[in-house]
């Protein structure tokens, strides 16, 4: 075997993608560190790693978010690098920064590319100048004149978005010059209250959009590879849901278009490691507009993983250790299809509240080309304090009639008893008619599927009881 | 510009005392002192001061990467003895014994303490946070050796109170 590119790695985040770091890890002989919360002593992750350090208390703010306490802890345990998973300070260019003035690496770009991205106006200046088109909308607005002129030139309905931003927040549609005032006033006061910045631009409201991403990977050597798309259309109130690869709808045209720019705006800012592009499809134009970067491994990656048979995160170490992608772009063959649901612990029928607790039973399904990421195991604990990602049930086919079999099979196999889980919402949902036609757009599960069903009522097998007794 | 133990222990003596005072700043060419008075501790009903300064030494963190592998499921502890007070680690960090290499440790088993007394130093990425006894007591066990890296509430010195 060849000698791995680090002899150990820190791994600064909790629950499946901890798990998933450790993992790739583990298949590249490198031995793995993790930090983590009084809350997480007990977790998967602290059980499969090489070693745990508790880094603080469980409120993520004074643990996972603490970027000298998880350095000092990196640096302590002789870690030569450090993989930030996703979310927490995955795109902090700030944390990537200290990291590099540590004498640790960081598993990700620079902090200049992150930077270049993180701020959505100058990101949206970076595609244009890669040639990539975005929504059309305007630069930064500071006034209501300002903002009226603009509505004029862009067309209502039109959204307020924050320049900070991210997740829907300081977000507002406009559909009338009326509510411009009231909603450009109270995008900027959430923007702030938010993010510390009130900064706000405007997009033309694309009415009925899919989201599609490009995976990219780009190495120290000039090399950027794409590889291929992700549909990520069924989403609700902006988070996403259901992700599947390739996209069951657009033509190879579209495809073509949207890899190509995504791996120009990798370019533009000299991109490193593993990244994704975000594309907002406008349905009645048939056009792709660029929405934003996200620079790091994404929760959905698996999917891209089925269909091209390559380990992203694999990748992402061999990159940050300043070694070259493992294949070129013409071996990145894609193959079948496949569909990831996000396993949460959260209750359908109570507008998906999340409903942290103890796992009593946990039995994964498995078998060919089926994957499970989780954190999970019975007896475990679900805390309070973090998100309610209990895991990604992934399955592959050789089509996409044959993956939405497989998942409805793996469905029915998962078996999670003590907690509320979504396995019951994605069981519906691969179920329904427009779902299997590919006629799913980001608005579809709150206004079509959920609005016709008013409570999603778990069907007979639907393990996850609340209320069970330890 | 040398900074001794002496003199972060006379400003920290300085910020104790006044108790209209939340924080000290000093800039000299080199470095920056910054010493703040901590809320929220488990030593005690009061809130001891904690320092931190850049630190001017750069012998002031030895062998970081080498510190002792800690492996928290590993670790037993000792349960403390009725009478006997737990100072935990408020955070993260390499722990010194020391204020620096080379000096006298800040205490001994054995050695009879008062609520004020530094028990040791955490060092968090050059950042140095005093450890107060927050009792009067005897020094009963020192649990982590010098320059180690302790977790978050890992228990480093039992004291028996008076």
């Amino acid at each position: 075997m060849t000698k791995p590119p680090f002899k150990r790695i820190f791994v600064a985040n909790r629950g499946e993608i901890a798990v998933r770091v450790i993992r790739a890890c583990e298949s590249l002989g490198i031995e793995s560190v993790v930090g983590v919360s009084e809350a997480d002593r007990d977790s998967l992750a602290a059980q499969l790693a090489s070693h745990v350090v508790c880094i603080g208390p469980a409120s993520a703010s004074l643990s996972y978010l603490k970027p000298e306490a998880l350095i000092t802890a990196a640096l302590g345990t002789g870690c030569k690098a450090l993989h930030p998973g996703y979310g927490f300070l995955s795109e902090r260019a700030s944390f990537s920064r200290l990291c590099g003035e540590s004498g640790l690496v960081f598993i990700g770009p620079s902090p200049e590319a992150i930077e270049a991205m993180g701020d959505k106006l100058t990101a949206i200046r970076h595609a244009d100048a890669a040639n990539v088109p975005r929504v059309p909308g305007s630069g930064r607005v500071s006034t209501k004149a300002e903002a009226q002129a603009e509505a004029e030139r862009i067309g209502y309905p039109f959204l307020f978005k924050a320049s900070a931003g991210g997740g829907g927040r300081g977000m507002r549609i406009v559909r009338s010059s009326a509510e411009l005032g009231p909603a450009m006033d109270s995008a900027a006061a959430e923007a702030q209250a938010a993010f510390g910045d009130a900064t706000l631009y405007m997009e033309k409201y694309i009415e009925s959009a899919r989201h599609i991403e490009i995976q990219i990977l780009a190495d120290a050597h000039g090399n950027v590879v794409h590889l291929g798309e992700r549909d990520c259309s069924t989403q609700r109130r902006h988070q996403k849901l259901i992700e599947e690869a390739p996209s069951p709808f657009i033509s190879d045209d579209v495809r073509r278009t949207l890899t190509e720019a995504a791996v120009r705006l990798a370019r533009r800012v000299d991109y490193r490691g593993a990244g994704t592009v975000e594309f907002v499809y406008d349905e009645s134009t048939k056009q792709a507009y660029f929405l934003e970067m996200n620079t790091r491994i994404q929760v959905e990656h698996p999917v891209t993983e089925m269909v091209t048979g390559r380990d992203l995160v694999v990748e992402q170490i061999h990159i940050a250790a300043g070694e070259a992608i493992s294949f070129s772009q013409d071996e990145v063959r894609l193959s079948g299809h496949a569909i990831e649901c996000r396993v949460n612990a959260e209750d359908p029928s109570r507008n998906f509240a999340p409903g942290p607790g103890r796992i009593v039973e946990w039995q994964e399904p498995s078998g060919e080309g089926v994957r499970v990421d989780s954190h999970c195991y019975a007896g475990y604990m679900v805390p309070p304090y973090y998100d309610s990602l209990l895991g990604k049930l992934i399955v592959h086919g050789p089509s996409r009639e044959a993956a939405v079999e497989k998942m409805l099979t793996a469905i029915d196999r998962f078996k999670v008893v003590g907690v509320p889980t979504t396995l019951g919402f994605h069981r519906s949902v691969m179920g329904h008619d427009d779902f299997a036609a590919g006629r799913v757009n980001t608005r579809w599960v709150e206004e079509h599927f959920l609005a016709a069903k008013s409570a999603v009522t778990p069907s007979g097998k639907q393990p996850g009881k609340p209320g069970v007794a330890a | 510009m040398d900074l001794t133990h002496k003199d972060v222990k006379s400003i920290i003596g300085i910020i104790d005392d006044a108790q209209h005072l939340d924080d000290i700043e000093l800039v000299f060419a080199g470095f920056r002192l910054h010493v703040k008075r901590s809320s929220g501790s488990d030593t005690g009903g009061r809130a001891p001061p904690s320092a931190s300064f850049e630190s001017p030494l750069p012998a002031a963190s030895p062998k970081l990467a080498q510190a002792t592998q800690p492996a928290a499921r590993a670790r037993v502890e000792q349960p403390a003895a009725e009478g006997e007070i737990v100072i935990r680690a408020p955070m993260l960090g390499t722990f010194y014994r020391a204020p620096s290499p080379g000096k006298n440790p800040f205490v001994e088993v054995g050695q009879r303490v008062t609520p004020d007394d530094s028990v040791g130093v955490i060092e968090v990425m050059k950042l140095f946070n005093s450890i107060r006894a927050g009792v009067h007591g005897t020094i009963v066990r020192i649990n982590v050796e010098n320059a180690a890296l302790v977790e978050f509430n890992e228990a480093l010195i039992v004291i028996a109170a008076d």
